[in-house]
């Protein structure tokens, strides 16, 4: 075998012996300390696998490896293959899942060392399976493996933000991110069957009947507005950091919901031939980027500034993808995976040290926590578009792309969200770590070595790979060369306004007026209100139908019955006159009578 | 009639010299009559008995698997002798890619259930035995008849120990859930009899299907004599509106009736169709059509609509079973290669994972006794080993890939919509693809229904703290409970990872059945695809 497609079956296979073994063996689960040493070699060796493929494939990227088995055979023919299929787009998707799930796992050592060892070893257990559906989902050949992935990472986001189950609140944000991406899902399945109705295949580079790629995209897109929060389908992804930070970092701000990006980046065939779709995908993701943007400004817990913020940076990728630029959409899911888990897992350093995740309960924290400061900074900044650091070339990118696509509108808002992002940023980090320390922030501890190694191994992607932006193009069969117009240094000065701005306003306590000016147009657009508007239709109505159905079913369905049932027993009264209490009479009455019946109608 | 219809899949391919098929139905009887001699006062005896009996079942029907050649359709193995000389009925068994699923399926799930009884059967383990091993020979026997009058014998020999599974094992409404048990299903029996008796005279005395889907039927006698078959079948399955004998006989029911109940005995209605209604009355299928995919879709999402809303697990369990058996209705609707396909292996999944579901739940009642969600939370603290399993059993029951639901559940999906998209539309007259596009996009949601209600129950009674300090002193799952569930898990697993070899026991027979009753079918539902599909035949 092709050592290349070997080294994608250890990236592959490797985490899911491990998550089994660990599912199986209850004794080294319990263990809690090899068990997570274990998965975290695991990982290690699958991002040396990642790495390897990844350097060959910046050697030579246009070559293609598959290797495929039939799953579902149908009559000798196959439905569907599995296995692993590698170009540029998977290779470098499976060589940043791997960095920042080997990071995520080094630093949960840190994080989760108060847990109980039964606990750690569970937790382990699931980003072994996390790892290996994500994988499955990256190296997918077709749409169905896709799927495959698709729905286990969901799964896997279900367990890990339920992690802590004994908090009632980790029970609810957990079901609520099943149901509603699950919700979404069904645009998925609706799509893999019409796929394979129309072309036998799921491959996304089969030949459609007219008009029917519009379809699938629409489709497709319904599944990728769950997985990857775009509004009004976002509500999901606030709740779902009830789970630990480091599980945020790698699941719901790098990978899983780049999901829906990456399902879009793979299925680009069928949605190059979408173009109403793509309108849309520029329009929906420009409107989320605002709506999130402006959430994030008045949230007070850290983890909710960046859970917003990432839905806000996924609808900049949507609405790359939907003006058509491939290696926007793409790159910005790229750079955004490094400095959005640098930014997760400083958060986390920083609640480590509180034991909170109010932005209240922070403060002053740069003097204890110096490093953790540079690092959040640092992210805050690539994030924000600071020229030079990574962030900046990919949102660069978009806004160019959506520029170039003629949608003004989209373009406004978008440009809009630089500025808002650039502000709300600056806010999070002048209230964590400067000005006047809250008193858990006096106490604080830095973090330990399995903590910061991590964030320094996210520091080098997050404020380099924009220079890397020209060797990563040719991976997604693009070209790139950076040049520097009117867009790009109108979204520099928005950013650096914003982050001035955020600086007058809550560094040096000046223009107090803005914030209450803004603050509750912020509240009509918080997320509560689309929230209640779901929880509304959700639970009243939902709840309501099924009990009027459920009353349906007893007293009317059954009640039916039950009166058919008392109507043959009261005229079995009347008629009780035949009765001989000898069993052997009935069964003669009920076979005789059978037996006249059919000869009647036999010789009719 | 025409050569393309020709019911080539219920030919004789292959005699058995010894009569195996005969003796995998008496062995377990035989076992329960050994059962008679065992003294009553000593449950272990029973117990062992009874593991031995459903074990050698087991073994025997590997044996006899590995006689059968899946590759080809055609009724093998058979055992066929003159039973009834003056009736002229022929005891006539025999297996094939219909059965053989099904078959497999009960052996393995009985030694289970025979286990998982152990603690929850606490008295008469004598006369429980006895009635769990004659209803595997009437389940078996069920499964095998190819000679119909054969069939009624062991389809009723089930009723009466299952009566008394509930009557005497079962909960407080006991009672009033077997009479509706036994009246509902009586009721379909009954009017089954008179359609076997009137093929019987219409034939001119034989009771064998093989020639009775030669016989030439006007339209009206198809349609009552369907209507007499499909109702026995429909109750038994449970088909909307006909279910609800279900819940009552479910939640009295004891754990290893549940077990049985909805592991084999529902799957009896959904194969009756298959092997008996749909083949001797196609044009009557054609005919009821609408009316049973419009039931079919109006349980997937009524049972699970009314799941939500269940106070008490197993109750839940027992509608998500409506919900459930409504995706095999569609399939079978349907009728094309995947969509049956699908339906065959969501037999076997549902038996899998709503057997897992039942049992599951009865270890929890035999530790509380009680079922009501409110008197649950928090419980994986305490039990997690046993929460680990019901999330993984859960996920598998709401079709998550990998899982064995899964597969079946897609294929059903893919062949409605294939379905729908290569029917034509002939103006002015009845729109069968209209039909299945619209229902069959309504049945999706009960995907996302299945995950509302089965993980909404898991969040009740696992997640959150322990706020009824009665849980607080809950044990986790014993040795012999982990073998049980971890025993199907294993096969949930294996569907999930490699359903091939599953799909492949039943893809020849579906092959060679569906080509014939298709095209009868479509004559009647849809003439226009029916012309179409006709000259694709002649063609190939």
């Amino acid at each position: 075998m092709n050592p290349l497609i070997s080294a994608a079956l250890v990236a592959l296979g490797l985490p899911a012996a491990l998550a089994l073994l660990l599912a199986v063996v209850p004794k080294l689960r319990r263990t809690g300390k090899p068990a997570a040493l274990l998965s975290i070699l695991g990982s290690l060796l699958a991002l040396s696998a990642a790495g390897w493929l990844a350097a060959t494939w910046l050697h030579d990227p246009k070559q293609v490896l598959d290797l495929t088995t039939s799953w579902l055979p149908q009559s000798g023919k196959s439905m569907s293959q599995v296995g692993v299929h590698l170009d540029g787009i998977s290779v470098s998707m499976l060589l940043v899942v791997a960095i920042v799930a080997s990071c995520v796992q080094l630093f949960s050592l840190g994080y989760l060392s108060d847990e109980p060892a039964p606990a750690l070893g569970r937790y382990y257990a699931y980003q072994s399976l996390f790892l290996f559906s994500m994988n499955l989902l990256v190296l997918a050949p077709d749409l169905m493996q896709l799927f495959l992935g698709w729905e286990l990472v969901g799964a896997t986001s279900y367990l890990l933000i339920g992690f802590w189950f004994t908090r009632p609140a980790a029970g609810k944000a957990a079901l609520k991110a099943f149901v509603v991406t699950k919700f979404a899902d069904s645009g998925l399945i609706l799509a893999l069957i019409t796929l394979v109705a129309w072309t036998g295949s799921f491959s996304w580079n089969a030949t459609l009947p007219a008009g029917g790629a519009e379809w699938l995209a629409l489709f497709l897109f319904i599944a990728v507005m769950g997985k990857s929060a775009q509004f009004p389908l976002h509500i999901w992804l606030p709740d779902a950091m009830q789970g630990p930070t480091p599980v945020s970092a790698l699941l719901h701000a790098a990978t899983m919901v780049a999901a829906g990006v990456y399902l879009i980046v793979r299925a680009d065939p069928i949605f190059a031939a979408a173009p109403h779709v793509r309108l849309f995908m520029t329009d929906l993701g420009a409107i989320t980027a605002l709506f999130a943007a402006l959430i994030a400004m008045v949230q007070t817990d850290i983890k909710k500034v960046l859970a917003y913020s990432t839905c806000s940076q996924l609808g900049y990728m949507i609405s790359g993808l939907g003006a058509g630029s491939l290696m926007g959409g793409y790159f910005h899911l790229t750079t955004h995976a490094f400095f959005k888990a640098l930014l997760f897992l400083a958060a986390g350093a920083v609640i480590h040290a509180v034991h909170s995740n109010e932005l209240s309960d922070m403060g002053g924290l740069w003097r204890k926590l110096k490093f953790t400061t540079v690092a959040f900074v640092i992210g805050s900044l690539s994030l924000a578009g600071l020229p030079g650091l990574s962030g900046f070339y990919s949102k660069d990118l978009i806004l160019e792309a959506v520029h170039e696509s003629g949608n003004p509108l989209a373009l406004g808002l978008l440009m809009a969200t630089a500025g808002l992002t650039a502000f709300y940023m600056t806010r999070t980090v002048v209230k964590a770590f400067f000005g006047k320390p809250s008193h858990a922030a006096e106490h604080a501890h830095g973090p330990g070595p399995s903590m910061t190694i991590p964030l320094l191994i996210l520091l080098v992607p997050a404020i380099g790979l924009g220079w890397l932006a020209g060797p990563m193009s040719k991976l997604y069969g693009r070209s790139y060369a950076f040049h520097l117009d009117t867009i790009g240094m109108v979204t520099i000065a928005l950013g650096l306004g914003g982050i001035a701005l955020g600086w007058l306003i809550y560094g040096m306590g000046l223009l107090q007026a803005l914030p209450r000016a803004f603050a509750p147009i912020a509240r009509i657009a918080n997320g509560s209100t689309v929230d209640d508007l779901w929880a509304l239709s959700y639970s009243k109505l939902g709840m309501g139908l099924a009990r009027a159905i459920a009353w349906f079913d007893r007293y009317i369905i059954d009640g039916l019955m039950n009166f058919l049932g008392w109507l043959f027993m009261w005229s079995g009264q009347r008629v009780r006159t035949l009765q001989t209490g000898n069993v052997q009479d009935y069964l003669y009455a009920v076979f005789g009578a059978a037996a006249l019946i059919a000869l009647w109608g036999g010789w009719r | 009639m025409d050569s393309s219809m020709a019911q080539n899949w219920l030919q004789v391919t292959s005699t058995s010299a010894f009569p195996l098929l005969t003796l995998l139905c008496l062995v377990p009887s035989l076992f329960a009559v050994a059962a008679l001699f065992l003294p009553g006062d000593q449950p272990w005896a029973h117990k062992a008995n009874s593991l031995v009996g459903s074990l050698v079942t087991a073994a025997l029907s590997l044996v006899i698997f590995s006689r059968v050649d899946t590759s080809h359709a055609g009724l093998q193995v058979v055992d066929k002798f003159n039973w009834i000389p003056s009736l002229h009925a022929n005891w006539f068994l025999a297996i094939d890619g219909l059965s053989l699923p099904l078959v497999l399926l009960t052996t393995f799930l009985t030694p289970l259930v025979f286990i998982g009884a152990w603690s929850a059967i606490d008295k008469r383990w004598k006369e429980f035995s006895i009635a769990l091993l004659v209803l595997e020979t009437g389940m078996l026997g069920s499964l095998l008849a190819i000679d119909l009058l054969t069939f009624y014998l062991f389809w009723e020999i089930m009723l009466v120990p299952m009566y008394l599974m509930i009557g005497i094992w079962g909960g407080k409404d006991r009672v009033y859930a077997t009479v509706k048990f036994f009246l509902y299903t009586m009721f379909g029996s009954v009017l089954m009899l008179v359609g076997i008796l009137y093929l019987y005279q219409k034939s001119g005395g034989s009771f064998a299907l093989p020639d009775l889907v030669k016989l030439t039927l006007t339209d009206k006698e198809q349609v009552w004599l369907f209507g007499a078959f499909a109702l026995a079948f429909l109750i038994k399955v449970p088909l909307f509106p006909l279910h609800t004998w279900l819940p009552d006989a479910h939640t009295e029911a004891p754990t290893p009736g549940s077990v049985i109940l909805a592991g084999v005995m529902l799957k009896l209605g959904t194969y009756g169709l298959l092997r008996f209604a749909i083949p001797l009355f196609p044009g009557a299928m054609g005919k009821f059509s609408p009316l049973l995919l419009t039931l079919a879709v109006t349980g997937i999402v009524f049972g699970a609509l009314m799941a939500y809303v269940q106070t008490d697990v197993k109750r839940l369990v027992a509608y998500s079973s409506v919900s459930h058996l409504g995706f095999v209705v569609l399939g079978i609707v349907i009728f094309n290669q995947e969509s049956l396909q699908g339906a065959m292996l969501q037999m076997i999944n549902h038996g899998l994972s709503t057997g897992a579901l039942f049992l599951l739940v009865g270890f929890l009642y035999e530790r509380r006794h009680t079922r009501e969600i409110s008197d649950f939370g928090g419980i994986a603290k305490r039990m997690p080993v046993y929460a680990s399993f019901f999330v993984f059993v859960t996920m598998s029951s709401i079709a998550l890939p990998l899982t064995n639901g899964f597969v079946g559940e897609f294929l059903i999906f893919a062949g409605t919509f294939k379905e729908g998209m290569h029917s034509a539309i002939e103006p002015g007259k009845f729109n069968w693809r209209m039909w299945v596009q619209v229902l069959g996009g309504i049945s999706t949601a009960g995907i996302v229904l299945g995950a509302v209600y089965m993980l909404s129950m898991v969040r009740r009674v696992f997640f959150g703290e322990i706020k009824n300090a009665a849980n607080e002193s809950l044990s986790d799952l014993t040795l012999r409970e982990k073998l049980i569930v971890g025993t199907l898990s294993v096969a949930i697993l294996w569907i999930g990872i490699y359903p091939a070899p599953f799909l492949q026991l039943s893809d020849a027979t579906i092959k060679a059945m569906s080509a014939p009753n298709r095209l009868q079918i479509q004559q009647v539902r849809s003439p226009i695809d029916y012309r179409r599909e006709m000259q694709q035949g002649l063609a190939q």
